[in-house]
């Protein structure tokens, strides 16, 4: 049994009256100190799976547990000190008028920490940024720096999970380098364990040990990273991916 | 020269700061004909800012300044508004990076498709049959339903494809493309690709196709510019960048992750001052 299991996850959503089932019958298994991907288009439920296990998304069916805790309704406080998140575009998940100090503080205050000076201190450090970033706003910050913020916020209560919807995709590729260098040193230092959602394969493969390729919210296929490697792909769709991560061919 | 589309002669771009006037854009030149052309660079390279001044769109109190801006035959630096207009969409358009900015939020997709499809189609049945023709070729899977929807109602890479169908619908001289494809999937960017393609090589468009990811533009256009901090620093043949002088350029391809594997940690970009020079 792993760390987080979710076996036959389905999550329904009623918009307008018309209901939009983003998941389907998803299950997987992560381990402690894995890393574990997930790839799919944009609309294939894969960050809805994410947004369902921190408990922001209406589960339909299914089950999630957690260490082998079932996870289900509001999530008590100490959940979140095991769970953290980190979102996608580093622009919209920071407040524009707090300060990166207020920022840090915030789930430091939260959970009741009293030492918060030296460990938003340490976190900065930790992401790389140092003291000089402590009283910045986030317009101050290019997306890079930015993202180095979202993923100390992240760490700041020192969690064993972290989940990650598409941490490098805002940014530009020679950022992108240095932050997935960040996320995996950090994996090594603290034995976290992630859960890597992406539409980039190349990331996943390098990230992660172990992936599941999603697609109109249902798993299509769980892969290694050396399967992935040798482009050993049984469906058709992880298929496709593959060719056209490659960049493009003309017909 | 009869085959130039576009010639661009030591283009600079300038805003106005508290420290004077910072140009971000420093003598760009390159010629254009019936081919696709990629401009590369990260964020604050200046790429975007070269693709709008071609349409005179470079936001007050920016100031775009050219030697030579030649389109067709007729000189741009000194075009009043109303060349502008002839031109815009119907010669020259562009696509923007942000689906979410570039489409009317209070009127239906379908409605801002038939204005574009106004211009060339005798009647209303005609620019709707067009409009959700063009839906179809960019790859939208039930097109009646987006044709009715609101861009709120859309994902970042319908929106996107929306964006496209758009401006293809006028049949452009020239496409100004900025990361035209960054918000969608891949298989669908393969599909848009495809489409941009198809133009080029049967309309004879010329493409300007402006994105950060090097693999693409790599493997799709014609001829690739590579700028940095205002300045092209190396201009490659698509099918050589791979083996790209610059130490920039191949400081780009060296960051990327790869599928089959590479090292880790991932080199990442060491920067030279001489670079911006």
């Amino acid at each position: 049994m792993g760390l987080i299991d979710v076996s036959g996850l389905s999550v329904t959503f009623i918009a307008a009256g018309r209901r939009v089932r983003a998941v389907r019958d998803v299950s997987f298994s992560v381990g402690r100190g894995e890393s574990y991907g997930i790839v799919g288009e944009s609309g294939s439920g894969k960050s809805t799976v994410l947004r369902a296990l921190v408990g922001l998304a209406p589960v339909s069916g299914g089950q999630m547990t957690m260490d082998g805790a079932a996870l289900q309704g509001a999530r008590p406080a100490a959940f979140y000190r095991k769970v953290q998140m980190v979102f996608q575009d580093p622009y919209a998940s920071l407040h524009p008028r707090h300060t990166v100090d207020r920022v840090l503080s915030e789930p430091l205050a939260i959970h009741g920490f009293t030492d918060r000076d030296a460990r938003i201190a340490r976190a900065l450090d930790d992401v790389g940024l140092g003291q000089g970033f402590r009283f910045r706003y986030p317009h101050q910050l290019s997306g890079g720096q930015r993202q180095r913020v979202a993923i100390a916020r992240a760490i700041i209560l020192e969690p064993e999970v972290l989940l990650l919807d598409e941490p490098t995709s805002a940014l530009d590729a020679s950022i992108q380098a240095e932050v997935l260098n960040l996320l995996d040193r950090l994996r090594g230092e603290r034995g976290l364990t992630y859960v890597l959602v992406s539409h980039d394969l190349a990331v996943v493969a390098h990230m992660c040990e172990r992936l599941l390729v999603m697609q109109h919210g249902r798993a299509v296929e769980e892969m290694t990273r050396e399967s992935l490697r040798a482009q050993a792909a049984t469906q058709d769709y992880t298929r496709a991916l593959l060719t056209a991560s490659e960049g493009y061919r003309p017909a | 020269m009869s085959g130039a589309l576009l010639t661009v002669d030591n283009l600079r771009i300038s805003f106005p700061t508290r420290q004077g006037r910072a140009e971000v854009v420093r003598g760009v030149s390159f010629t254009l004909g019936r081919e696709r052309l990629g401009i590369v660079g990260e964020s604050g390279s200046g790429k975007s800012q070269t693709g709008r001044a071609i349409l005179g769109l470079t936001p007050p109190p920016g100031r775009a300044e050219a030697d030579t801006l030649r389109f067709d035959g007729r000189d741009l630096r000194h075009a009043t508004a109303a060349d502008w207009r002839s031109l815009r969409g119907r010669r020259i358009s562009m696509v923007m990076q942000d689906p979410k900015f570039s489409l009317n939020p209070v009127m239906s997709i379908g409605r801002q498709l038939m204005e574009a499809a106004a211009r060339t189609a005798s009647s209303r049945t005609e620019a709707r049959a067009k409009a959700l023709a063009m839906l179809e070729a960019v790859q939208i899977r039930d097109p009646e339903r987006v044709f009715h929807a609101y861009p709120h109602e859309l994902s970042g890479g319908m929106g996107q494809r929306v964006m496209i169908a758009m401006m293809l619908i006028p049949e452009p001289d020239l496409l100004i493309a900025d990361e035209p494809t960054s918000a969608l999937d891949v298989t669908v960017q393969i599909e848009v690709l495809r489409i941009l393609d198809a133009l080029v090589k049967e309309r004879g468009m010329g493409l300007i196709f402006i994105s950060h990811d090097l693999r693409l533009v790599s493997s799709f256009c014609d001829r690739v510019l590579v700028m940095y901090a205002g300045r092209v620093v190396e201009e490659v043949k698509a099918s050589d960048l791979m083996q790209a002088k610059h130490p920039y350029t191949q400081g780009l391809f060296r960051c990327l992750p790869r599928i089959e594997g590479g090292t880790r940690p991932l080199p990442t970009l060491q920067r030279d001052a001489e670079w911006a020079r």
